[in-house]
């Protein structure tokens, strides 16, 4: 972190310490004229943006415009105030992850992985899991230590549970679009609910993950952790080893009376 | 019996379950704790979810009302936000219950104070919390649901339960009033008899290990059927196993009952014209996603439960947040003739008679 910055008003920063320069791109579905552009420049210094800059502009397809722009941030956060609430956990190295299992397990770890309800998205489910994994990083299925199911997309609840009882899995892996719609919360809540309902709670790992999905959302629902955009398989996998070395190590909350 | 605090008095573990989120359960919640605190009565608060945060986790434009608590008040939250509230504690017990925002530890409080709570989030944690919380003085604990999670109703966690809905479960009054009388029904799911052929019926259930389900007939011959079959089988397969067993009178479910399966049951009920109670373990089980509990009533399948939950009362929120809202009078009578047993509170309205204990800065708190 440079020395200089105030932390208790942070900006953006592009050439120099709180300049809260900020690009964006969106489209407009309007058809690429001048006019259009003007639109732009508008809609920017509403969102409040200062000297607002179409850097480029193209026809996205017909009746529609898709804008790069820059803007002036003159809003600043104070992340002084946010700092004690670091929730944040070292990541293991895929070797790490394998020779912790090895000493700490003792066997392979068995992941359920779904998109479920009516989502159709299994991109984010496919990184975690899928040998290719993404960016260079493969998925799970690569691992030594994790034996993987991906059931794919537009799972119902009660097949997924069904699958994670059939391999007695040890984590299932949600994926979901959560939108300000109920909808997709419904049926992240509705997974967790059936596994309690089983009585399976104590025995399985649950996280979940999709672009707007946080630790405060995940504690919400139900889930052990959530996971969002950045996430690659070695972050959700150090999670899972560490949660579930903890929990066969018996660390649970003592029973009452 | 007026407010919230005088219909669960006897009410050692309370659940506040809302049906969806902004159905002010939060709001509930506060409502409940002041007229507690006015009371001078010690309580202890748990959340399956998280409680007294400022903002909407998923949406950042709608506030949330704090949550306030007073010297000598238990709670279970993590240690981040124990320390992040600022509030001086003592910590009882760390109770080695992780979840995504920290170690959840049980705490009593040494002054008063608002604090976010983010107490365990699966129910047999959130039991035994509840219960060191009253063995630690709580007089009674206040187990806050989160988003419409049920789990925490369950009467293996909670003695009672108050449920929360509200002008977010649609934009016409009367889709409000149809989804939460059902969702009233689900949770009222009657109680097996105890005596006759009940009782019978009753005994297999509950020697039944979990997630196993069992067909009975008449005489109490008990089948179980294969292990996952309730939460996997095609509707085909459902019908061929009744009529394998000659139409059985009981199907005792000790698990998760998702609706899917009970549409299954409904063509073969219909055909064979012989009654059929399926029995849960108790009204979370059962997932219903566009049937309410009638539909099946009529199908000839009756639904009973081993262990039923007391639901002491409805709270209603008459505003959806960044949609449209009902007059609250107009909403609660409509809700009143449909559930006509069932105390109706909308805390916020001068009408509410706990609304004297309200503290001035929770008026002001949007839902």
């Amino acid at each position: 972190m440079p020395r200089d910055v105030d932390l208790h008003a942070v900006r953006p920063y592009a050439d120099h310490l709180g300049d809260g320069l900020v690009q964006m791109s969106f489209t407009l579905p309007v058809p690429y004229s001048l006019a259009a552009r003007k639109a732009a420049l508008e809609l920017a210094a509403k969102i409040g943006f200062e000297e607002p800059e179409v850097v480029h502009y193209e026809e996205l397809t017909a009746g529609y415009t898709y804008f790069v722009m820059y803007g002036r941030c003159v809003q600043s956060v104070d992340f002084a105030s946010l700092q004690g609430e670091g929730f944040d956990i070292e990541y293991m190295s895929e070797e790490e992850i394998e020779r912790f299992v090895e000493k700490s397990v003792g066997r392979k770890i068995v992941v359920v992985g779904a998109s479920t309800g009516s989502d159709t998205h299994s991109v984010g489910i496919d990184a975690m899991l899928n040998l290719k994994g993404y960016h260079g990083h493969h998925g799970l299925e690569g691992y030594h230590s994790f034996e993987t199911h991906n059931l794919g997309s537009q799972v119902p609840n009660s097949v997924l549970l069904s699958k994670a009882i059939e391999v007695n899995a040890d984590a299932i892996l949600v994926s979901q679009t959560v939108t300000q719609q109920n909808l997709h919360v419904q049926n992240l809540t509705e997974l967790v609910e059936m596994v309690e309902a089983e009585g399976r709670r104590s025995q399985l790992i649950l996280a979940c993950g999709g672009p707007r999905v946080s630790n405060e959302l995940a504690k919400e629902l139900g889930y052990d952790a959530g996971f969002s955009k950045g996430t690659y398989p070695h972050h959700l996998a150090t999670f899972i080893v560490r949660e579930l070395a903890a929990r066969l190590s018996g660390d649970r909350v003592p029973a009452a009376g | 019996m007026d407010t919230l605090a005088e219909l669960s008095a006897q009410t050692p573990r309370l659940a506040l379950v809302g049906l969806a989120k902004n159905t002010g359960k939060t709001v509930a919640l506060t409502a409940l704790l002041s007229e507690l605190a006015a009371a001078g009565e010690t309580v202890g608060v748990t959340s399956v979810g998280r409680d007294g945060e400022s903002h909407d986790v998923i949406d950042f434009r709608i506030e949330k009302p704090l949550v306030t608590l007073r010297a000598g008040d238990l709670v279970a939250t993590t240690d981040v936000l124990l320390r992040a509230s600022g509030v001086p504690h003592e910590v009882l017990e760390r109770t080695s219950v992780r979840t995504p925002l920290g170690e959840v530890l049980m705490a009593r409080l040494k002054g008063p104070g608002t604090i976010e709570i983010a107490g365990p989030s699966a129910a047999a944690d959130t039991r035994r919390v509840a219960d060191l919380m009253l063995q630690n003085g709580a007089r009674r604990v206040v187990i806050d649901g989160a988003i419409d999670r049920r789990a925490a109703s369950s009467p293996e966690v909670s003695d009672g339960l108050v449920m929360a809905t509200g002008a977010i479960l649609g934009e016409d009054m009367q889709e409000v009033v149809e989804r939460t009388a059902e969702a009233v029904q689900l949770a009222r799911l009657p109680a097996l008899g105890e005596a006759g052929e009940d009782a019978a019926a009753r005994e297999i259930a509950a020697g039944l290990a979990p997630g196993v389900t069992a067909l009975a007939g008449e005489a109490g011959e008990a089948l179980e059927l294969p292990e996952r079959f309730v939460l996997t089988a095609e509707p085909a397969a459902i019908a061929e196993r009744l009529r394998q067993d000659g139409s059985p009178r009981w199907l005792l479910v000790a698990g998760a009952l998702p609706q899917r399966f009970l549409d299954g049951l409904v063509a073969q009920v219909r055909r064979s014209g012989a009654p059929l109670t399926v029995v849960l373990s108790d009204p979370t089980r059962l997932f219903l996603a566009d049937r309410g509990v009638e539909h099946y009533a009529r199908a000839g399948i009756e639904l009973r439960v081993l262990r039923p939950i007391e639901l002491l009362a409805l709270t209603v929120n008459p505003v959806a947040p960044q949609s449209h809202s009902f007059d609250s009078a107009a909403l609660r009578a409509q809700l009143a003739r449909e559930i006509p047993d069932l105390p109706i509170f909308d805390v916020r309205h001068p009408s509410y008679a706990g609304a004297a204990a309200l503290m001035p800065h929770m008026r002001g708190a949007s839902a």
